[in-house]
């Protein structure tokens, strides 16, 4: 009986010997975890290219400061984002923060920050915009902390309108407005269109037109497209761009051999464009007097934004979740939001100290945000990207002379099988 | 005069100090060094520089040979790439896509899952995949000005007929909508019209291009590498790719060419064949310099050594010199335990041996010359002497003295032997004869009371004897060792070992010990009578026979003196001379 005992305590020393010994060598095989322990590496990814990228690389720089033994390694992968992360998912060597709004497919590689956030209270969760958060949510986890976001507003070009002697639209105007002043901004023989409509839309951008209809592309339930996708709301939202095009006010844009509507605006040669804040700073650099206005309302119907937002995740599989968090943390603090200018501050004190909502050019994406509260069909049903694909196929097929509702109709019809 | 003043150098060099023992160590020096030296560097060189040489070519071939590689890998990926497409196109399923914009739903489903297998063919080297329709209408991503490319002119190379691949080569991929659009990123390009009556696609092409940067990239690193200068030539003869730099094909260099399978290019790198044999030859100037070097020590320690070694044997030539001229005090310092040091002490020895020899001769000169010097005072007209003595004698016959005249006549046969100078060395018969002369002038003169014992053989007596040596022992017998020439004398001349041995004793006074050492040392002071005959006979002897012969005098005072006499035997020569003359 004693053997027995001694037996099993020499075994099970052994094995803790062997463990520890295999934990060590893990430990030190480990490149990401530098060569000593006083220098820990923190892999970061984004998606964002050039002055987005320089911000977040300095953000970085700061924060190793901050946090002597650490090095922060930006790795950008720009239009690779999805594909360099999934492949860093599969592989088990993901990075340890990146940026995120793709939740539905990714949660279940993600570190449910619940636990963290409540924890620390230097994070001040109250101070970020309320319904940020549910973006980051899947099944009430929460998976991301807002970086930043933007909602969508209608850009114009003063100085076509003050050409053209029409006033600047206002809060509060309807398609019919948008229409009238697309019309009388249209001069073929300038080759200047009113609207530039895109050839290939996302999808998601157009959620906020087809909601302010009252149409959908999912059931609120997200498990049904059927009757929402095709909708007669949702058809005329996206039929109402198709006919711009066809009838001339709109110019296709970003489609094969068409520039990028972003570039056109800038160009002069369109005179109402619709995005969010992205390329508000390059508007002002190549010097176009651009006005905003928040996004035309279908008659008696309340207008409906659809929110763009980045947030910071940490992968599951992060060896420094602490130290993750830290740079989270710090990503989303008063000071790193100010040096962030491509993105709208998630933070209501930044807003409020800078004065953001009560600059006319910034306040309409601030009304937009109050009006952003429906849920996107992505968070809804976890196959919709399969679904996306024929919705955005009809979407293109609209905008080049199709009819929305025999689009749309046929889409549905060939996504049905998906969503069984 | 230049010529001249060249001969004289040449004769300076190549006669004078040729024939110097300095010259020849130096050169055999040099010849020891520099033969090994010269021969190892140039074998450590060649060997070197053939290991250098053979590695460098084939890391040459190596680095070429990996451009291949690379490039072939990426000529075959896009060729598969290319391959994919087409078989894509060509199958009947996919004939809704079509040559311009497509515009219902099922085109664009259509258009879209094309774009997703272009897509999913794209890997991270891939920089675009078109497929450019006739109309203008492109498939790939929306980021191309149809335009542009057409500008382009590599684009423009691509004959309208052309069938099968066609490589558009390297060249910047700027044909993006916007400007700001272009990535200026170095590409090669594949072309691949489409050629397909039946399809929708016929008259399209397919283009794909590579990210190029690390091809590129490579060729650089390989130009700076092996400062080679790399062309890439379609099979047409088409340059696609050339180094920047200015080159001029020499047929001298160094080419490594390949060509690749996928499309027939040939890869050509040249180095010009100095750059090849630029390490090589820093090795050969190396080798050269360090020689030169080693030559420079070696001379300076051969110079030295020699020069050291040389001058100790000029010393010693020198100073043999100086003996020859008679300077017989020179002597040589000695430096060292060597073999020099030992002629150098040799030397020494011999030039103090010749020193003392020549004193001795010198000496001997000197006594000789003393010796004739008295006889020249000695030296008083025989004639007039005899002419009076001749007269004295008839005189005394006429008073009828007749003893007076018998010593007379006796005197004057000793006077006449006596003065008789001609000849140094006389026989043994003549002395003896001389002796009794003189002993009969005694005779009157004392009376018959001494006794004279002669014991000589008559062979004996044709040998030489120094003239007069005899008679003046004779007469210190009678005017030291008897009193009033009572007395026995006893002469014995004997051979004794081929020597010629005379013993003359006498039982007169004799003399004591310290008078008898003194004898025979010369005493310039002593100036007087008494044994001054004695040391004139002893010089004789040594002057005519050699400093080992002479008189011994052995004396017991009150009891008798006897003297012996040795020298070496000598006949009288036929010509009347002793061999001394």
């Amino acid at each position: 009986m004693k053997k027995r005992i001694s037996h099993i305590v020499l075994a099970t020393t052994l094995m803790v010997s062997i463990l520890s010994a295999c934990s060590g060598n893990a430990g030190t095989a480990n490149p990401e975890n530098g060569g000593s322990d006083q220098t820990k590496t923190l892999r970061f990814a984004t998606w964002d290219t050039g002055d987005a990228l320089k911000i977040e690389q300095d953000i970085a720089k700061k924060f190793e400061a901050e946090h002597p033994g650490t090095k922060v390694q930006v790795e950008a992968y720009a239009d690779g984002f999805d594909q360099k992360l999934a492949a860093g998912f599969g592989a088990g060597n993901p990075p340890d923060v990146m940026y995120m709004w793709d939740f539905p497919t990714y949660h279940q590689s993600l570190e449910p920050l619940d636990s963290f956030a409540e924890k620390d209270k230097d994070l001040k969760i109250d101070d970020f915009y309320k319904g940020l958060f549910n973006y980051g949510k899947i099944d009430d986890k929460l998976y991301g902390i807002p970086a930043g976001f933007t909602t969508r507003v209608v850009y114009y070009n003063k100085k076509l309108f003050d050409a053209a002697g029409v006033p600047y639209p206002k809060d509060g105007w309807e398609w019919s407005d948008f229409q009238d002043i697309a019309k009388k901004l249209t001069d073929t023989s300038k080759k200047q269109y009113g609207f530039g409509a895109r050839a290939e839309n996302d999808t998601y951008d157009l959620q906020g037109f087809v909601w302010s209809n009252g149409g959908s592309f999912i059931s609120p339930d997200g498990k049904t497209i059927e009757g929402y996708m095709n909708s007669k709301e949702t058809a005329e939202a996206i039929q109402m761009f198709g006919d711009m095009v066809k009838d001339g006010t709109a110019v296709l844009t970003g489609g094969k051999g068409q520039q990028s509507g972003d570039d056109i605006f800038k160009g002069g040669k369109i005179a109402m464009w619709e995005s969010g804040i992205w390329p508000l700073e390059s508007f002002k650099q190549a010097g176009v007097d651009v006005g905003t206005v928040e996004i035309p309302a279908f008659p008696g119907k309340p207008v409906k934004g659809v929110l763009a937002e980045s947030a910071l995740s940490i992968a599951k599989d992060s060896k420094n979740k602490d130290l993750a968090w830290e740079f989270v943390k710090f990503y989303v603090s008063n000071e790193s939001i100010k040096m962030r200018v491509a993105d709208l501050p998630v933070r209501q004190s930044v807003v409020n100290e800078l004065k953001k909502d009560q600059d006319p050019l910034y306040k309409p994406y601030y009304t937009m945000l109050e009006r952003s509260d429906n849920t996107p069909a992505f968070l809804l049903n976890p196959k919709w990207n399969e679904v996306n694909r024929q919705l955005s196929a009809a979407v293109e097929a609209v905008m080049h002379g199709s009819n929305a509702q025999e689009a749309l109709n046929q889409a549905v019809k060939d996504s049905e099988r998906y969503l069984k | 005069m230049n010529i001249q003043w060249i001969r004289q150098l040449n004769k300076r060099i190549f006669s004078g100090s040729y024939r110097s023992i300095r010259t020849k160590l130096l050169f055999c020096f040099l010849i020891v060094t520099l033969i090994p030296l010269l021969s190892l560097g140039a074998l450590s060189y060649y060997q070197s520089a053939k290991i250098i040489n053979s590695q460098f070519g084939k890391y040459g071939e190596n680095a070429v040979a990996q451009l291949e590689q690379q490039t072939s890998s990426s000529l075959g990926r896009m060729k598969q790439m290319s391959e994919t497409i087409y078989s894509y196109l060509l199958d009947p399923a996919h004939t809704d896509l079509r040559n311009q914009a497509p515009i219902s739903y099922s085109e664009i489903i259509e258009k879209n899952d094309f774009e997703a297998l272009l897509k999913s063919l794209r890997t991270d080297q891939t920089a675009g995949i078109y497929i450019i329709t006739p109309s203008g209408y492109y498939y790939g991503e929306n980021n191309l000005d149809v335009a542009k490319l057409r500008n382009m002119p590599e684009w423009k190379t691509k004959p309208a007929s052309y069938k099968g691949l066609y490589w558009l080569g390297f060249y910047m991929q700027n044909h993006a909508m916007s400007s700001s659009g272009d990535s200026n990123l170095p590409v090669l390009g594949l072309a691949v019209p489409i050629h397909n009556s039946n399809g929708t696609q016929n008259g399209s092409t397919i283009l794909i291009e590579e990210n190029a940067q690390e091809l590129i990239h490579m060729f650089k690193l390989f130009e700076t590498d092996t400062k080679s200068h790399l062309t890439i030539k379609a099979s047409d003869g088409r340059i696609v790719y050339e180094s920047a730099s200015n080159f001029t094909k020499k047929d001298s260099d160094i080419t490594w060419i390949r060509t690749l399978a996928v499309n027939q290019w040939t890869i050509e790198a040249r180095l010009p064949a100095k750059a090849f044999y630029l390490s090589s030859g820093i090795i050969r100037s190396n080798t050269i310099v360090v020689a030169i070097i080693s030559c420079l020590l070696a001379f300076g320690f051969a110079y030295l050594f020699s020069s050291r070694f040389t001058a100790r044997i000029r010393t010693l030539k020198d100073s043999m010199q100086k003996v020859s001229f008679g300077k017989l005090d020179t002597r040589m310092p000695i430096e060292g335990r060597d073999e020099l040091g030992s002629l150098d002490m040799s030397f020494n020895r011999m030039v103090s041996g010749v020193q003392s020899l020549v004193q001795e001769v010198e000496q001997s000169e000197r006594l000789k010359k003393e010796a004739e010097l008295k006889a020249f005072h000695y030296q008083i007209n025989p004639h007039l002497l005899f002419n009076t003595l001749n007269s004295i004698q008839w005189k005394a016959r006429l008073e009828g003295a007749d003893d007076i005249r018998q010593m007379l006549y006796h005197l004057t046969m000793v006077l006449e032997g006596n003065l008789d100078i001609s000849q140094e060395l006389i026989t043994v018969g003549r002395e003896l004869r001389m002796i009794e002369h003189f002993l009969k002038i005694q005779e009157i003169r004392y009376g018959n009371v001494f006794s004279y014992e002669l014991n000589c053989e008559d062979s004996l007596k044709q040998y030489l004897i120094p003239r007069m040596t005899l008679q003046p022992l004779f007469e210190n017998i009678f005017f030291h060792g008897f009193t009033d020439g009572i007395g026995v004398i006893k002469l014995d001349v004997i051979v004794e070992k081929n020597e010629l041995l005379l013993a003359l004793r006498d039982n007169g006074a004799g003399m004591t010990e310290e008078k008898r050492e003194r004898l025979l040392v010369p005493d310039p002071k002593r100036r007087g009578r008494g044994g001054l005959g004695v040391q004139n006979a002893d010089q004789k002897f040594k002057l005519h026979f050699g400093p080992q012969y002479g008189l011994t005098v052995f004396s017991t005072k009150g009891e008798g003196t006897a003297i012996v006499i040795h020298w070496p035997k000598e006949e009288e020569r036929p010509d009347g001379y002793s061999k001394e003359n």
